[in-house]
């Protein structure tokens, strides 16, 4: 005998459990409901290991695009997608002479989503390297490095320094003409170094030359060693942000007299960070990836015959990024390998200490900053030609030709 | 800005899309299954047609030398150890009764054919895609491969003609007054010795008929060749290889000699550039065209612009003085762009003879 009472209200209460479930889950992932009311903005944020790395609030004026061009966030999205595409390659990859470009050409030819993969690591690598240039320069150019921040300036540098590192580890990887060339002639200005010099290309590359040492080196730097560092760095960046009062803003200048100078911090707005920036990063993220996937899928990373180490490439380039100081290396190779390098370093860690007057802050190009904007931009353009230049002007033996000359041929 | 969010989460999903249908479009797949429906179509035997009707749209490679070398070809090349496709057109042809003293799974595709083995598309794999792979060599310059492995004395001569008669041509036509090959011959242009291993075939020719359309601002001069003495030409050149190319044959020449016991013949010794120099007359007249001069220089109205005209070339120079500058054109007009043509001494005094009668 059955009685339907029971399985009626049976069948109502698994409904409604079904129908609870979903909110049930959300409000168990995020600690609550979609915040409704401002307050419950402010803790969304604080309840979210995600985004408990912002502040609860931010100026309108920290989330206009011109004010940042989202350049940080842009290098950390860059980050996240080396490593996803990284393990991708891992997965194929094999650190011998002998079998490393084979494994890349099946990358290219026969893996599904290989090619992809790799020109999307090839091309976030590039653009990192780019980011991270760029990101220092708006930080530079709107004094954000001035105290409290100078800490986290240093760790920038040294963020510069690790992606340097990556993008250089990784160029071996595929063991290509291109890259064994670039990498041996890379190490060669580490060599130029007084003294240690010589003594730290050994430990680099495991020997007087590029060979199966160098490659396993490089992979074991390139993807255990270098992004594990790099990782930690990152955090630390991103939390001394908060920690060091969010944004630079112009509300933080102070007058000879000691008193703020300009807009009083209340003329500026305050927007909660759920949703707006929470929603504005996500859009940030999308934009780039669209970017990047179309280039990935239009254009292939390079990629030449197997490295021969009998058959020297001329002329052979280092990655472009030092293409500036190879060029120097041209003129001498002390102040190449050696001299501009170290005092670049010096000159940027001292920066923060001895640039210290809050001027200018949060404000592009600030009048009172004058003489420190003029020095970096003649800095800036020094690298800039000198990179070109040895992009663009140098061919065989290191001559100069013009890029629409043809290199004397065969070569 | 959820309508920004919107319009780029759509894109995104498109892209992701379009990386989907990208990687679904195998051109090989096509080869596959054209293949296969002629399978089942010539099938005669219902253990045949059973046969043929299984076969999966896969991937299919050789691997060698120890499974470190990997070659796809026979991925779209599927017909080759069928003789039922014959009459087929590439990519399902059989291949040709050589296939069985030279079987697939010990030599693989690539020591003969060249390109690249590794990749699944026309173009790529036969050596016209993006990464740098050599064009594949078919027709007449198959000899280059023949001739890596076996030399000329095991082969039948036609086997092997085009790199004979191209290193006689090299030798005879005093390419070697300019290029180097194996420590031999004049400075003006590249050494030629591993020209081989650094060039395609496609590159080889195109430079020898102009080289000016290649390389611009080549001063190397346009020779009155025929197209098949450029042929011959570029095999003999192809063959010149650097040593990691050459010991990518060892491993199939070793077997080769394991099998087949020494009958007597000479181990195959590549020649030394030297030999098969075409003996001239020496006839001053037919010398100097011979030799080549007349590319650069004229005399009457014909030859070339490069050196001066010597049509009163006597009345300038003496006899001891044009034998001198033939034996070393560096000791005469140093710096000159007149190469070292290491003539031997009958052939400078025949072109003494006929120089100083032209005042």
């Amino acid at each position: 005998m059955i009685d339907i009472a029971l399985v009626y209200k049976k069948v109502i209460r698994a409904t409604v459990f079904a129908a609870e479930l979903p909110g049930r889950f959300y409000r168990s992932v995020f600690r609550g409901n979609y915040p409704a009311s401002v307050r419950q903005q402010l803790g969304a944020v604080v309840n979210n290991l995600v985004l408990h790395v912002h502040p609860t609030r931010v100026y309108n004026r920290s989330i206009k695009a011109q004010t940042t061009f989202g350049l940080g966030l842009i290098c950390f999205y860059l980050f996240i997608i080396e490593w996803i595409t990284g393990i991708f390659l891992m997965f194929y990859y094999e650190p011998s002479t002998g079998a490393a470009y084979g494994r890349i050409l099946d990358l290219n030819y026969t893996i599904t989503f290989g090619r992809v993969m790799r020109n999307l690591h090839r091309w976030a690598a590039e653009a990192m390297v780019v980011g991270v240039a760029l990101h220092m320069c708006r930080v530079f150019y709107t004094g954000a490095y001035k105290p409290p921040r100078e800490f986290n300036w240093v760790l920038g540098v040294s963020l510069l320094v690790l992606t340097l590192a990556l993008s250089f580890t990784g160029y071996l990887l595929p063991w290509d003409q291109l890259s064994f060339w670039a990498v041996t002639v890379g190490t060669n200005i580490v060599s130029y170094a007084p003294v240690l010099g010589p003594k730290l290309r050994f430990i680099l590359l495991g020997g007087e030359t590029v060979g199966s040492d160098a490659l396993l080196r490089f992979y074991t730097l390139h993807v255990i060693a270098v992004p594990a560092v790099t990782a930690l760095i990152v955090n630390y960046h991103i939390w001394r942000v908060i920690k060091d009062g969010g944004l630079a803003h112009p509300s933080e200048n102070r007058g000879a007299d000691g008193d703020p100078v300009g807009q009083p911090q209340k003329s500026d707005s305050v927007v909660t960070t759920f949703p707006q920036v929470v929603y504005l990063e996500l859009l940030v993220f999308l934009v780039l990836m669209v970017g990047l996937m179309v280039a990935s899928l239009l254009f292939n990373a390079p990629l030449e015959e197997e490295a021969n180490p009998l058959t020297p490439s001329n002329p052979s380039k280092a990655p472009w990024y030092f293409l500036g100081l190879q060029e120097l290396v041209g003129y001498s190779a002390f102040w190449g390998g050696v001299g501009v390098p170290t005092l670049l370093m010096i000159y940027l860690l001292v920066l923060p200490y001895v640039d210290r007057r809050p001027a200018g802050i949060g404000v592009w190009f600030a009048r009172e900053r004058v003489v420190m904007i003029g020095v970096w931009t003649v800095i800036l353009i020094g690298i800039l030609v000198t990179t070109a230049l040895g992009i663009y002007f140098r061919g065989p033996n290191w001559n100069f030709y013009w890029p629409w000359e043809n290199w004397p041929g065969p070569h | 800005m959820e309508r920004w969010l919107g319009i780029f989460g759509v894109a995104l999903t498109l892209v992701l899309g379009w990386t989907l249908w990208d990687a679904s479009q195998q051109e090989w797949e096509r080869y596959q299954e054209a293949y296969y429906r002629q399978a089942v179509r010539l099938a005669q035997k219902g253990s045949q047609k059973e046969w043929a009707s299984n076969l999966r749209t896969e991937i299919r490679q050789v691997q060698l030398n120890g499974h470190t070398s990997v070659e796809r070809c026979v991925t779209c090349h599927l017909g080759y150890d069928n003789p039922a496709f014959q009459n087929f057109a590439a990519p399902l042809r059989t291949h040709s009764a050589l296939l069985k003293s030279h079987p697939v799974e010990r030599f693989g595709c690539v020591a003969c054919h060249g390109g690249e083995g590794r990749a699944v598309t026309t173009l790529e794999a036969h050596g016209q895609g993006a990464v740098a792979a050599k064009p594949l060599l078919n027709g007449k310059y198959m000899q280059v491969a023949c001739y890596n492995c076996h030399g000329v004395n095991t082969l039948p001569p036609e086997a092997t003609a085009g790199v004979v008669r191209g290193r006689q041509l090299v030798n005879s036509f005093f390419c070697l007054a300019c290029h180097k090959i194996d420590g031999e011959g004049g400075e003006e242009g590249p050494d030629l010795s591993r020209i081989g291993s650094h060039r395609s075939w496609t590159w080889i020719y195109a430079h020898t008929v102009r080289p000016q359309g290649v390389v611009s601002g080549s001063t190397m001069p346009v020779f009155s060749l025929s197209r098949d003495e450029i042929q011959d030409i570029t095999i003999y050149l192809m063959t010149l290889l650097d040593n990691r190319d050459r010991l990518r044959y060892l491993p199939l020449m070793a077997k080769r000699v394991v099998r087949e016991p020494p009958t007597g013949a000479p181990a195959p010794v590549r020649k030394r550039a030297t030999e098969g120099r075409v003996e001239f007359g020496y006839d001053g007249k037919k010398l100097f065209s011979g030799a080549g001069c007349n590319i650069c220089h004229t005399v009457d109205i014909t030859g070339g612009e490069v050196g001066p005209a010597l049509t009163y070339i006597a009345r300038k120079r003496n006899a001891e003085n044009l034998e001198r500058l033939l034996r070393d054109p560096e000791e005469i007009l140093p710096g000159g762009k007149m190469p070292q043509l290491y003539l031997n001494d009958s052939q400078i005094h025949a072109l003494v003879d006929y120089l100083s009668a032209l005042r």
